[in-house]
């Protein structure tokens, strides 16, 4: 009698919950979302892909074959192994990634590709994986800068050339690692002083969203935009600092205050293209009309290179995620015995009013 | 212990003390109003209260949700992973028409609430696991049906998020009518009354045969449909479904203004009223640190601080 | 070996031992028995160093003694067997025999070899034989208690404190428990013998010691004292003393008729019932009585569909219910008052409306809503007519007294219009007042139709309240007693009688040759 109960209950929770996965299956399957006629998919083919061009002339630090160790070899017969730190959910993530594969393939090389979703010990063994898979170099974007002193070594005891790129990590260049390719952040948040002081005329009150707080990218931004404001534009007014997070819901709350509170803000700067998204909502939604307050943010993002062209942002300064090409090119030199810069600081173009609609494509 | 020798003092502070944990929290929002009316310069404006309004309803709606699943003497942590599920939903099913998506995404909310609710009721894992459990799952489908964010481009998801009927913004009157439901229920329905029985007391609900597996699906079921309805709220006005932060954090807010609101997280009882003024003295403790430009660790830590107020309010409520 | 003199233990409104004697000699196995809240847990507390004293010495070995803590009884050699075994279910049988003491190599690491040769003799020891290289939980409970015996041997004790150890075991197993109980007596260790099933204690015990309501009502050798004596004093009531006509408030005449409304047929659950069998008129009581932990809150509980029997039938007016389902049950017309009114009858922190509608809300409901009007009219009158004293309706059930608890119970299933009434302990901790009147309800109740099943330690209020009362004692029932033969005299007579089911077989077995048997697999 109870067997009998317990067995109809049982069937019963199975039923159910056989049910609910299937209803969401289902759910996908027929899914039909706005704009599934248009097609989409253009961020991932990596289409209109410049690639990145490599900042300042020469100087700095080298490496070479020999001073790293190894033999020479030719990358085309290789296997590369490419560690991504994040889930590709934002833009700039999934251009990194699509433009390496895109490279890759471009060149004939094999590719072997791990994703540590965030999570650092992830990526560790993410990492060791690519090796034991027989990776004969590697490019790696490092989720944390810190840490990386066990699989370095494991990996420069074979001699495997690693590139790191868009963060650096805190290692020996040349000993434990090859290259870092990145963007100087700094230089972007001194950039997007520089347009802000010419979209403002260098007058008035302006307002910063930040970053998430303890993150590298949020400090720099926001201290090579002070520095170049204070220096060059002492009539702007820095009145306004806080978290948008990075996403575009925190920052459109976080204006939507500022606008009831501040309302004779002139313009203000979101240190990602996400948050300046958010500001735009907000402004939207309080009234205001497109250029009222002059926004600016970093990344280069389409949504964000879409609103320069509709009047709401006035300036983006990229921060190009496309390491692809410079990356391939790196290790091709130095696999080949040539000498390659230890720190390759990466040129960030910018989109304004003039060149937005002419290089929207270029956007991510 | 001096209680006794202090006698009718000691009684009086017993008492000031009961009020102040009945009524608190609208103290709380009192006093918020006034240092703000003071010293926050253009406060006093419609727009402003209509920002407020407008900010705190998705949380206010889960936290209804929230304050039901409390009182059956449970939690519910999945429900920032449906609002993320919600808005994914409504992205890929916006093909069809603004209803259909809008239906799909709440029916999601109510099939991991159903998930929630099976777990509970009928496997017995504890709420706090089970929930737990479904949020890492809702997040991650989230995800898989919806990788990125994507702008919504269709005009009647704009005219929801930022449309407004006699100036009244309609999440804000969206937010209200389920509040008012939502007390209509826990104070006038068999539903209402037996949840209530089985937060306090789940043995003499069951040995007074009430329906307890039932009500507790329900529970859930509901708490996943208002997390929905907020996703899709949200989503709305942000005109863009992003399911990797939308709600995020949402469960630790949700349950925050419930518990500050006086509903015990022991179970047994509801306040709506209170979680209505707990989502608003967040809301405005939030909106004053951020108008002042205050540094966002304060923020938090000032949360912190208004929690551990409401937890030892509720401590002295139960030695009682 | 152990003893104590004087020793007084109060909590808040109770005094849980008052001044008690009690000494446990070397190679005796001394029962400690007496009734539910007589105080012999609170005394096994003390004596193993959960709790301390408030007044009186303890002993040990011939020295006076004060164990701060659970650990230093035990390190001192004062083991104790819990119902629920406290060991690790996942580690090996070996591992749990020596945990703390592993024989080690020259290495240092645990030598495996020695280890499970030293644990396989441990258990040969007792007459177990068993894997001892497999996971605990793979034996079956009586084994795992045979490894905690094993264990508390092992570590030198030398008084072993045993509370109910036979509750979960079949009839082998406790075969077998006895031959370890034999034998640790013949090692001079000092056994103390917690148990309700009185065909153990004479099979096993020595010397007995009862407790009542905190004191020592008798100690000495047992085979001094014969059952219906041992009974008498566990129950404070002494043979042949008649209690004077209306010490409770009931009449005891009820008009049944006779087509009984509930029939509940060879219930039985696993180590709790075994084949109940009884049945209820319109308008009779029909008490329940018995020793604690004889089965008769399982019995309510199996017939309310709180505890879901293994086999059994119930029917209500000819109707079969489904067992193990409490709405069922209800819907059947079956209402049960549990046994621990505060944690499964009331709900404390609802009002006293809400408390007595809740059973009956989907009735005052339309569509899911509340008709207020409704309960407050159902509200009104069982409160006006069973006296419920209170505030106001509003106020809290967790606020009232007992016995105004208890009402609010009642009134909540009488709105029921139930069938059967199942009363557990109704007058248990409430005020003499209250009792009186909820007794005079029963009645009234009775009266008016209602099957009525009653259980109560209360000697009196058993005796006079019921028109018949069903004995049982270890999960069976042994005797029904009807009409005149319901007298205290009898009641008493028929508790203390040997045998039963499940204890028979473990009194008549006595050799010392038992322990050979057990190969536990289950």
């Amino acid at each position: 009698m109870k067997s009998r109960t317990l067995l109809r209950r049982t069937s019963a929770r199975t039923l159910l919950a056989v049910g609910l996965a299937a209803s969401l299956t289902f759910a996908a399957g027929c899914a039909k979302s706005e704009d599934d006629a248009s097609g989409s998919g253009e961020a991932a083919s990596g289409k209109g892909d410049s690639g990145q061009v490599v900042a300042g002339g020469d100087g700095g630090a080298t490496c070479a074959i020999d001073a790293y160790g190894g033999k020479k070899f030719d990358l085309k017969t290789a296997t590369v192994g490419f560690s991504q730190s994040e889930k590709e959910a934002n833009p700039f993530r999934i251009a990194e990634t699509a433009s390496i594969k895109a490279e890759a393939e471009k060149r004939g090389v094999r590719l072997l590709t791990a994703n540590a979703q965030s999570q650092f010990s992830k990526q560790i063994s993410d990492v060791q994986d690519l090796i034991a898979k027989g990776a004969d170099a590697l490019v790696i974007a490092p989720l944390n800068s810190d840490g990386w002193e066990p699989v370095l070594r494991a990996a420069s005891a074979r001699h495997i050339p690693i590139v790191t790129v868009d963060r650096k990590i805190n290692a020996k260049a040349c000993e434990d690692y090859v290259s870092f390719i990145g963007s100087d952040f700094v230089e972007q948040g001194r950039r997007a002083a520089d347009r802000m002081i010419e979209a403002t005329g260098g007058k008035g009150e302006i307002a910063i969203l930040l970053g998430t707080a303890g993150n590298n990218v949020t400090t720099e931004r926001t201290k090579g935009f002070k520095e170049r404001i204070e220096e060059k534009a002492p009539g702007l007014k820095v009145v306004f600092q806080q978290t948008g997070e990075f996403s575009r819901e925190k920052g459109q709350q976080v204006t939507e205050q500022l606008i009831q509170s501040k309302p004779g803000i002139t313009g203000i700067y979101a240190e990602n293209d996400e948050m300046g998204l958010g500001a735009v909502n907000a402004l939207k939604g309080a009234g205001k009309k497109a250029g009222d307050i002059k926004i600016v943010t970093i990344d280069g993002t389409k949504g964000a290179v879409r609103s320069i062209v509709s009047g709401w942002i006035d300036g983006v300064i990229e921060s190009n995620p496309r390491f692809g090409p410079l990356a391939f090119s790196t290790l091709d030199s130095f696999t080949r015995g040539e000498k390659v810069k230890q720190d390759i600081v990466i040129k960030d173009s910018a989109y304004t009013g003039k060149n937005a609609e002419a290089d929207l494509s270029q956007a991510y | 212990m001096t209680d006794l020798a202090l006698g009718r003092p000691a009684a009086d502070r017993d008492h000031v003390l009961r009020l102040l944990q009945t009524y608190g929290v609208y103290l709380g929002v009192a006093v918020l109003l006034l240092v703000n009316i003071l010293f926050t310069p253009h406060f006093l404006s419609g727009e402003n209260f209509r920002t407020q309004a407008v900010q705190v309803a998705p949380v206010l709606i889960v936290a209804l949700g929230m304050a039901l699943a409390i009182g059956s003497e449970g939690v519910d942590l999945s429900v920032g992973s449906v609002m993320a599920l919600s808005t994914s939903l409504i992205s890929l099913y916006l093909g069809y028409g603004v209803w259909v998506a809008l239906v799909v995404a709440v029916l999601g909310g109510m099939a991991v609430g159903a998930a929630n609710g099976s777990l509970v009721a009928f496997i017995g894992v504890q709420p706090i696991v089970a929930t737990l459990a479904l949020m890492v799952a809702g997040r991650g489908l989230a995800l898989v049906l919806l990788p990125q964010l994507k702008d919504v481009r269709d005009p009647n998801m704009a005219s929801l998020g930022s449309g407004a009927l006699l100036g009244i913004p309609y999440p804000v009157l969206i937010a209200a009518a389920l509040a008012l439901l939502v007390a209509f229920v826990v104070r006038r329905t068999t539903f209402g009354r037996q949840l209530l029985a089985i937060g306090d007391s789940r043995p003499a609900a069951q040995l007074a045969g009430l329906p307890v597996r039932r009500v507790l699906v329900l529970v859930y079921v509901a708490s996943g449909a208002l997390a929905a309805i907020a996703g899709l709220l949200a989503t709305a006005r942000l005109s863009a479904s992003d399911p990797t932060s939308l709600g995020n954090l949402m469960e630790l807010s949700a349950i925050t203004a419930v518990v500050v609101g006086g509903t015990p997280l022991s179970g047994g009882r509801v306040r709506i009223g209170g979680t209505v003024a707990g989502a608003v003295l967040i809301q405005l403790l939030t909106a004053t640190l951020i108008k002042h430009d205050l540094p966002p660790s304060w923020t938090q830590i000032a949360q912190a601080v208004v929690i551990v107020l409401a937890v030892y309010a509720a401590r002295e409520r139960s030695k009682r | 070996m152990l003893s104590v003199t004087g020793l007084t233990k109060s909590f808040p409104g109770v005094r849980a031992l008052d001044a008690v004697d009690f000494t446990a000699r070397a190679g005796e196995v001394h029962a400690l028995i007496g009734e539910n809240g007589a105080g012999k847990s609170t005394l096994i507390k003390v004596l193993t160093g959960v709790y301390r004293p408030d007044a009186g010495e303890v002993a040990y070995a011939e020295r006076p003694a004060r164990f701060a803590t659970p650990l230093e009884a035990q390190d001192a050699g004062i083991s104790t067997i819990y119902q629920e075994v406290n060991l690790v279910p996942l580690m090996s049988v070996a591992r749990n025999l020596l945990l703390g003491r592993e024989p080690r190599n020259r290495l240092g690491l645990i030598d495996f070899r020695r280890m499970h040769r030293e644990a396989d003799e441990a258990l040969r020891d007792l007459g177990v034989r068993v894997d001892v290289r497999r996971p605990l939980r793979e034996l079956g409970v009586g084994a795992q208690q045979m490894v905690a015996l094993a264990r508390a041997v092992s570590v030198n004790a030398r008084v072993v404190i045993m509370d109910e150890p036979t509750s979960s075991l079949e009839p082998r197993e406790v075969r077998t428990l006895f031959g370890v109980i034999r034998m640790l007596r013949e090692r001079g260790i000092a056994v103390i013998y917690v148990s309700h099933r009185l065909d153990e204690l004479y099979a096993v015990c020595d010397a007995v010691t009862v407790l009542r309501d905190g004191k020592v009502v008798h100690t000495g050798p047992l085979a001094d004292l014969d059952r219906l004596r041992l009974v008498a004093l566990m129950l404070g009531r002494e043979i042949g003393e008649v209690a004077d006509e209306g010490v409770t408030k009931f009449t005891g005449e009820h008009h049944a008729e006779s087509e009984p409304v509930l029939r509940a047929e060879r219930l039985s659950v696993r180590h709790r019932l075994s084949g109940v069998s009884l049945d209820i008129r319109p308008g009779e009581v029909v008490g329940l009585g018995g020793l604690l932990g004889s089965g008769r809150s399982e019995t309510a509980k199996a017939i309310a569909g709180a505890l879901p029997p293994d086999s059994g039938r119930v029917t209500v007016a000819g109707t079969s219910v489904r067992t193990g389902s409490t709405p069922a049950a209800i819907r059947a017309g079956i209402s049960l008052l549990p046994e621990d009114r505060k944690a499964e009858g009331v709900v404390p922190g609802l009002s006293v409306r809400e408390n007595i509608a809740l059973a009956a809300l989907p009735r005052l409901s339309r569509l899911g809503l509340v008709d207020d009007s409704r309960v407050d009219a159902i509200v009104d009158t069982f409160m006006r007519r069973l006296r419920i004293k209170a505030s106001g309706p509003h106020q809290k059930v967790g606020e009232l007294s007992g016995g105004n608890q208890q009402k609010v119970l009642l009134a909540r299933w009488l709105a029921m219009n139930p069938k059967v009434l199942l009363l557990d302990e109704p007058t248990r901790g409430i005020d003499v007042g209250a009792k009186a009147e909820v007794q005079k309800l029963i009645d009234e109740l009775a009266q008016d139709g209602l099957g009525v099943l009653l259980i109560s330690s209360d000697m009196e209020e058993l005796v006079e309240g019921s028109d018949r009362v069903v004995v049982l004692k270890d999960g069976a029932v042994v005797e029904e007693l009807t009409g005149s033969a319901v007298t205290p005299d009898a009641l008493l007579s028929a508790i203390a009688t040997t045998g039963g089911p499940a204890g028979a077989e473990a009194g008549a077995a006595g050799g010392p040759a038992a322990p050979q048997h057990l190969r536990e697999t289950s």
